[in-house]
Parts: C-alpha cells; sequence; structure tokens
C-alpha cells in the first residue's frame, strides 16, 4: 500500500520565471468585456492591448524577451539549491521551456474558447435590446381630475403577470390646452419595495379594461391621499413623491405618457430628484432611470457615474 | 501463484473471497487505502462534542444536495408555472411536502450550522497557524451558504419570495461604480422578469452548489492534512505551549494556577 | 505575536502529539459525529413535520406559512419580509434611515464584516488559544453575538405604520380610551387613511412632521362641527396649517371620523 509522500523531493516542474505582461492582459480584456456592454470602439482597444500584452507575455515565457526588462532577468542566487542541482540536464531545458510554454499557451487558448461564449450568454444579453414599449393605459375619462387612481398595468404583455407594474395617476386638468397627469412609480426610492398611498383605498370601485395589445390595465380609486409610504424599511413620500422621511436617496420615479386617440399613453420612466411646487404647474428635477438607492444628485452620484441601459 | 499453496482454513478462504473485491479495488485505485486513512488517521485524544459540528454541516448540506436534487424533478423554473409546481409538490405528489419541509428548514439547519461550526473555530483558535487557508476557505463556504439561501428564496415565487429578492437585488444594485451593472446580471435585464427565476434557478442548484462542493473538498483535504485542534482548556492539548515537553500527566492541575510567564512569552 | 519560527516549532509538536497520544478517527471521534449528524437530521424531519402539520397552504402554523399568495409583481399593499436569517441586514437597512447613509447599510457594513471575518487569522497570530487569555476575542465574539442576537430580534419584531398593521390596533384603542361603538367606523378609518403617518395615537404612528398627538382630541371639548370643518379645509380654521385637506372623503365619513376623534379622551 503506498500512501502519497508528502516530501517529493527534488523533482520539481519547471516553472517560468514572474512576469508583469499578465497584468497588461487582464487589463485588456477586461476593456474588451466592458466594451463589449458599451461600444465596440473599446472592444478593439481592449483587443489590441490584449494581444499586444498577451504577445510580450508569450515571448518572456519562452525565455526571449522582446523589451527591455532590467530588474527581473536573473534570479537572485541568494537563496534556494544550486541551480545545478535543479536542472540536471541543460540541452533539454529549451525543449520542456517550449513544450511548456506551448501547453499553458495552448490550454489558454482552449479555455478562453470554451469559457467566453457562455460568459457572454451570462453577463451581456441582460444590457441588450431593454428598451420598453409605450402601454396603453385606456381612455382619458377613466382618471377624474385631481383623483388618485391606482393603475396596474402589464409593461409586456407577452412576458405575462411577471410584467405587471402599478403607478399612482393623478389627472391634473389641463395646461396650456393639454391634458396634464401626474404619474408616480410605485417602485420605492430606497430598495425597490411597493410603496403604498396613505389615503382611502376603494377596491369597490376597482375597474378592469383590456385595451389594444392585449393588455389589462386595472384602476382603483384612493380618496384623500396624502402622500405615499413604504412598508419595507419607513421611507415615506408627499402626494409629489418628494421624500419626506426615512433612507429613500431621491423622490418617486415617474413615467413620461402622452395622448394617443383619447387614450392616455405611458412612456419611458425617469428618476426624480425632487420637484418644487405641486400639480400641472410643478418644476420636475429629472433625470435618466436610475435604480433604487441610487443617488442622482448630491456628492455620493460619484459612486454611480454609469448606468446600465434601462 | 499456484504453487504449493500451504493449507488454509475454510474460514480464512470465506474471508479472502468476501475481500477480494476490496483487493481488487484496492490494487487498481489504491481507494481502499485512502479511506483507511481518512478513517485511521490520529486526531488528538481529547476532541470533544464542539468538535462535531463541522460534519453536522456538512450533513445539512448532503440532505439539502439530496432533497434539492429531487425536488428539480418536479418545480417549473418559469413565472407562470413556478407557485403551482410549488403548490404541487406540497400538496399533491407524495411525500412531497415532506421533501419540500427538509429542504427548506436544512437550509436554515445548514446556515446555523455554518454560524456554530465558525464560533466554534473562533473560540477554540483553530484557525491559527497553519490553519489560516482554512478559515478563509470557510468564510467564503459562509458566503456561498447565505447565497443559497438569497437565490433558493425566490423560488417558490410567491410574494415573500418575490419582494424579498427585488429588495436583495437593488441591495446589490447599491455597490459603488459596479452595483447598477451587477443588479441587471442578476435580473438578466433592466427589469424583474422570466429570465431571473431562470437565472436565480441556474444559480441556486448549479453555480453555486458545485462552488460549494469544490470549496468543501478543500476545507476537508486541509483538515485531513494539518489535523484537528485540541479544546484549549485540555490539560493534554496536543501541542499546546502551555503545556510542558515531557510533563507526566497527573501534576496537571497545579499547571493552571502556576503564576508562570509563559503567557507573557506566548505574546 | 509569536515568530513563525515559534508557530512551526510548536506545529510540529503538535503533528508529535497527534502520533504518539492520538486516538484514531475511527471510531472515537467519528462516532460522536455520526451521533450529531443523526441529531441534525433528525432536527430538520421533525421542522419539515412540525410545519407541514400545523400549516396547510397559505395558512400559517407553528413554523409559518407553507407558501404565501402568489406573486404579485403590481401590489401595493403588501409588506415583504425576508427569511429569518437575514433580518440582521434587514433591520440594519432600518437604522441608516437617512438617504446620506443608505450605502452605508447596504453594502458598506456587510462588506466591513466580511472583510473583518478573512483578516481574524491575519490580525490574530499569537499562537495563544486558552479563552482566558484572549480578552479582545472574548469581548469581539460577545459583542458579535449580542448585536446579531439584538438585529435578528428586532427585525423579526418590526411593524410598520401601515393601514394593514394600524386596523389591527383599533381594537385596543376602544379598550382604552372606552369608544362608544358610533365610533368605531371613524377609528378604522382613521387608521386606515394615513393620519398615523404624521399624527400619533395612543403611541401609534406619527414622529415624522411634528404633527400633534390626537389620543385625547375630544377632551378639549372642539365640537365635531369643527372637526368635520377642520378635515374639509384645515388651514380655514387653523391659519398655516401643512395639513391636507380630506374633503373627498365626504360628508358621511368625514362624521365618522369627527365622532371618533371627540370620543377619544386619552387612555389611561
Amino acid at each position: 500500500m503506498s500512501r502519497v509522500d508528502p516530501e517529493q523531493g527534488e523533482h520539481k516542474p519547471d516553472l517560468p520565471g514572474p512576469s508583469v505582461w499578465p497584468i497588461g492582459v487582464a487589463v485588456g480584456v477586461a476593456c474588451l468585456l466592458v466594451g463589449l456592454v458599451i461600444s465596440w470602439w473599446i472592444v478593439a482597444i481592449g483587443g489590441g492591448i490584449s494581444i499586444v500584452f498577451g504577445f510580450l507575455w508569450l515571448s518572456d515565457l519562452s525565455g526571449h524577451p522582446v523589451g527591455a526588462r532590467p530588474a527581473a532577468a536573473p534570479p537572485p542566487a541568494t537563496t534556494g539549491p544550486p541551480p545545478a542541482q535543479r536542472r540536471p540536464e541543460g540541452p533539454t531545458t529549451t525543449r520542456s521551456g517550449f513544450l511548456s510554454v506551448a501547453t499553458l499557451g495552448l490550454g489558454g487558448v482552449i479555455g478562453a474558447l470554451v469559457s467566453i461564449p457562455p460568459i457572454f450568454l451570462a453577463i451581456v444579453p441582460p444590457f441588450l435590446k431593454q428598451s420598453k414599449k409605450p402601454v396603453d393605459l385606456g381612455p382619458l375619462a377613466q382618471f377624474p381630475a385631481g383623483q388618485w387612481v391606482v393603475t396596474t398595468f402589464m409593461l409586456d404583455p407577452s412576458e405575462g403577470a411577471v410584467s405587471r407594474r402599478t403607478a399612482y395617476i393623478r389627472y391634473n386638468g389641463p395646461l396650456k390646452g393639454q391634458p396634464s397627469f401626474t404619474i408616480i412609480s410605485n417602485r420605492c426610492a430606497h430598495l425597490g419595495c411597493p410603496v403604498q398611498p396613505l389615503g382611502l383605498v376603494q377596491p369597490d370601485k376597482t375597474k378592469t379594461i383590456s385595451t389594444t395589445g392585449g393588455e389589462v390595465v386595472t384602476t382603483i380609486p384612493v380618496l384623500a391621499v396624502s402622500g405615499f409610504s413604504c412598508p419595507c424599511h419607513g421611507g415615506a413620500y408627499d402626494t409629489e413623491g418628494n421624500r419626506t422621511a426615512g433612507p429613500p436617496v431621491r423622490g418617486l420615479d415617474r413615467y413620461e405618457f402622452s395622448i394617443k386617440n383619447g387614450h392616455l399613453i405611458l412612456g419611458r420612466n425617469y428618476s426624480v430628484s425632487k420637484v418644487d411646487g405641486a400639480g400641472a404647474g410643478a418644476r420636475i428635477h429629472k433625470y435618466d432611470l436610475t435604480g433604487p438607492g441610487q443617488h442622482i444628485d448630491g456628492w455620493e452620484q460619484i459612486f454611480y457615474p454609469i448606468q446600465p441601459p434601462h | 501463484m499456484a504453487v504449493a499453496r500451504p493449507p488454509r482454513s475454510r474460514r480464512k478462504q470465506m474471508e479472502a473471497i468476501a475481500l477480494y473485491p476490496l483487493d481488487w479495488l484496492e490494487e487498481r485505485s489504491g481507494l481502499v487505502g485512502a479511506v483507511k486513512y481518512f478513517l485511521f488517521r490520529k486526531v488528538p485524544g481529547d476532541t470533544n462534542w464542539f468538535q462535531t459540528l463541522g460534519s453536522a454541516t456538512l450533513t445539512a448540506f448532503l440532505v439539502q444536495a439530496i432533497t434539492g436534487v429531487i425536488l428539480a424533478m418536479y418545480y417549473t423554473p418559469d413565472p407562470n408555472s413556478a407557485y403551482e409546481s410549488i403548490k404541487h409538490i406540497t400538496n399533491d405528489v407524495t411525500l412531497g411536502w415532506l421533501v419540500r419541509g427538509m429542504h427548506r428548514w436544512g437550509a436554515s439547519v445548514f446556515i446555523i450550522l455554518m454560524f456554530f461550526h465558525m464560533a466554534r473555530v473562533f473560540l477554540f483558535g483553530a484557525y491559527k497557524y497553519p490553519r489560516e487557508l482554512n478559515w478563509i476557505i470557510g468564510v467564503l463556504l459562509l458566503v456561498l451558504g447565505m447565497l443559497e439561501g438569497f437565490t433558493g428564496y425566490l423560488l417558490p415565487w410567491d410574494q415573500t419570495a418575490y419582494w424579498a429578492t427585488v429588495v436583495g437585488i437593488n441591495l446589490n444594485g447599491t455597490g459603488p461604480i459596479i452595483g447598477p451593472f451587477l443588479s441587471s446580471v442578476l435580473r438578466g435585464g433592466s427589469e424583474i422578469g422570466p429570465d431571473t427565476l431562470a437565472r436565480f434557478y441556474s444559480i441556486h442548484m448549479l453555480v453555486l452548489p458545485a462552488a460549494i462542493m469544490g470549496l468543501i473538498g478543500l476545507h476537508l483535504y486541509l483538515v485531513i492534512r494539518l489535523g484537528v485542534t485540541s479544546p484549549p482548556w485540555s490539560k493534554k492539548a496536543a501541542g499546546a505551549p502551555w503545556i510542558e515537553e515531557d510533563e507526566p500527566e497527573q501534576p496537571a492541575r497545579k499547571g493552571l494556577v502556576e503564576p508562570t510567564p509563559r503567557g507573557g512569552a506566548a505574546k | 505575536m509569536s515568530s513563525i519560527e515559534e508557530r512551526r516549532r510548536l506545529f510540529a509538536k503538535y503533528k508529535e502529539d497527534v502520533k504518539t497520544r492520538g486516538k484514531p478517527f475511527f471510531p472515537n471521534a467519528m462516532f460522536h459525529d455520526t451521533v450529531m449528524s443523526l441529531v441534525v437530521v433528525s432536527i430538520i424531519i421533525g421542522l419539515a413535520i412540525i410545519w407541514h402539520e400545523t400549516a396547510n397552504g397559505t395558512t400559517a402554523g407553528l413554523l409559518g406559512k407553507e407558501y404565501d399568495a402568489k406573486a404579485d409583481s403590481g401590489t401595493f399593499s403588501f409588506v415583504p419580509r425576508p427569511d429569518w436569517y437575514f433580518y440582521f441586514l434587514f433591520y440594519l437597512l432600518r437604522i441608516f434611515k437617512w438617504p446620506d447613509s443608505v450605502i452605508l447599510g447596504t453594502v458598506g457594513v456587510p462588506t466591513i464584516c466580511l472583510v473583518l471575518l478573512l483578516a481574524v487569522p491575519f490580525v490574530d497570530k499569537r499562537t495563544e488559544r486558552r479563552l482566558s487569555r484572549r480578552p479582545v476575542a472574548i469581548v469581539a465574539s460577545i459583542l458579535v453575538v449580542i448585536s446579531m442576537g439584538v438585529l435578528t430580534w428586532k427585525g423579526a419584531t418590526a411593524t410598520e405604520s401601515l393601514a394593514s398593521e394600524n386596523v389591527k390596533k383599533v381594537p385596543t384603542w376602544i379598550k382604552r380610551n372606552k369608544l362608544p361603538p358610533a365610533a368605531v367606523p371613524g377609528a378604522n378609518l382613521f387608521a386606515q387613511i394615513g393620519c398615523l403617518n404624521c399624527h400619533s395615537y395612543l403611541g401609534t404612528g406619527g414622529g415624522y412632521s411634528g404633527a400633534p398627538d390626537l389620543s385625547a382630541e375630544g377632551s378639549k371639548g372642539k365640537g365635531i362641527a369643527f372637526q368635520i370643518a377642520h378635515l374639509k379645509n384645515p388651514a380655514s380654521v387653523n391659519a398655516g396649517s401643512p395639513m391636507p385637506s380630506f374633503a373627498t372623503l365626504g360628508d358621511q365619513r368625514l362624521h365618522q371620523l369627527a365622532v371618533f376623534l371627540e370620543a377619544s379622551k386619552g387612555g389611561k
């Protein structure tokens, strides 16, 4: 019976020396992957960097440095066994050195070929084709002036119930001849819990209509809304969606809207830092849609310089 | 081989026949020897009940692995039918409630045991040289275990599951710079949808278990290689600097009260 | 801190001690392991059985529901809670209730904890393992256990000033404020429509905007008519009041609210 011998003796594999080029390759690959999300120019730059540094690395490994690298040339001979013991057969080192570099290199190529497509599939599609279609919320008559209406709709009817979202809608009356709406998302600006209206919800007055494209829209009127509040961590908002208390980092998100054939059409959603004034004349500080808990103004916005496509 | 065999008793012959498969296996793989080495390796004689927490955690993990594999035969990772399949498992499938219950509560037991095991290792000082690496692997296992809890929580696709996951994903989204991208990757897009559930399912039952099994393997390898720590209060603790080299065993009690400068020397 | 030579020497001594005085893992230590594993498996199966036997689908038993209602991404009246082992994080998020500190609760504190955990063997390089001589380790572990315990407990018992949770307090109000039956519809209304988001009533709600406590509103003798006028247009009877108008509730509901307020004489 032979157990694994912990002392394997002096037979150590012929390892290549240390090299700094892999760092460059890593930077290049990272650049390349980021570029896949952002722009093809960065892909090209990243690819270039990886190829140049990969070439430098390979030539470094094979023992023929291309660039001048004075510091790391000979290994310091202060410690360790004498070199004669380590490499008993001089003539074969070039051959085995080449073979080990080739094996590592080919292994790396195989690894890259096998792992990059799946990793791409896991990471990149979530950033592509993320645009949203407009949603038909039905005739304007559903929304009496000054009345808050809880409106539940589907972002994408083809996905089914999972795409149901809720917005709080108030018709503010006409502004410069055009109907004006306040459409507030019920996604809390803290961590995305469902915000609840502070008022008397009237479930007995629920109405469900089907609009063009198979969208099912449910409306529930709410009386005497004095604000919104979040059941998770105690965020509170006023009727314009401004934060009044608790941890939310900004106001509630809103939706753009348009009117088509007498129907209210829900557009893109966007983020709001705060709203001055109220109703039709409110001045909305509008930003691109940002995830909950992420600052869009103040110094903290440096934490979130780039947003993925929403 | 077949030259003049000495006469053997019938019992010996039976034994040889019974052991033949093991010998066959050993000659071709060395596995029997490896198992023997694992079982009969020496451990300190003063190990105690606290030191069973690690293997208890492993047992809890195995319960999760076995029940999880079977639950996957009945579960459907699709938003339109996931909830119904959970109801089906709980109410209709024979013993489905038991296997699901074991998986659900096994998760809690697994996490509690990981914390207890970690507390034991910390209080015994068992993370010290040369076991630092094993402590780090243990911390990684704890993180992966919590991630299993997080990804598995969504799968029943009920209200609690959905909204806890919304918060969890947005929590990741607040990470500086890469946070928003991380939450998009977790969701599989800008909104929670069918892809999110499929993603969580795959991470929960393939990605994380594979990583956990690999790390458990490393964890056990290091335990076997480096050995088990004696309880620090043991009077016969193996390798303890506060116990004299060739001290006879009887005056042990005196050693604890003795005002020697050893505590200072260990600094 | 012990030198690396010292630590190597002691590990060699450990190996030697185990070799000379140790016992084989099987069956001595492994017997304990097996017994413990049996206990673990029994606990898991026991929990599964208790869960199933006492609960029935969405009806909670001793260990909670078997499943909640189906996920509704469009809900606006659901109160989400995480699994128990994330309660500490859940409550941590409530503690950091200023917008500037959100990131501390979400990623800051968990990251710091993780880094500290990973750093443990590199910070503590002494060979000392006896608890009596590791005061820092003892204090740290006690603090961790207490803080995790408190956070988990607070997370488990946390409530929120929400319609669904406030309505459950109405029976207590009836008892403590001796509300007549005529005031009960008003009390239910009061609990549901968000009054408690600003005002407080017998220890429930309030705190955000400095609105007055209404537990003893009825003892001021203002009268039903005043209450209704105030609810319809607060600023008309109380100049400069930031309270919004509740006129849209309609006369009947406003009357119910007024009756409830006038019946509230401050509980003992």
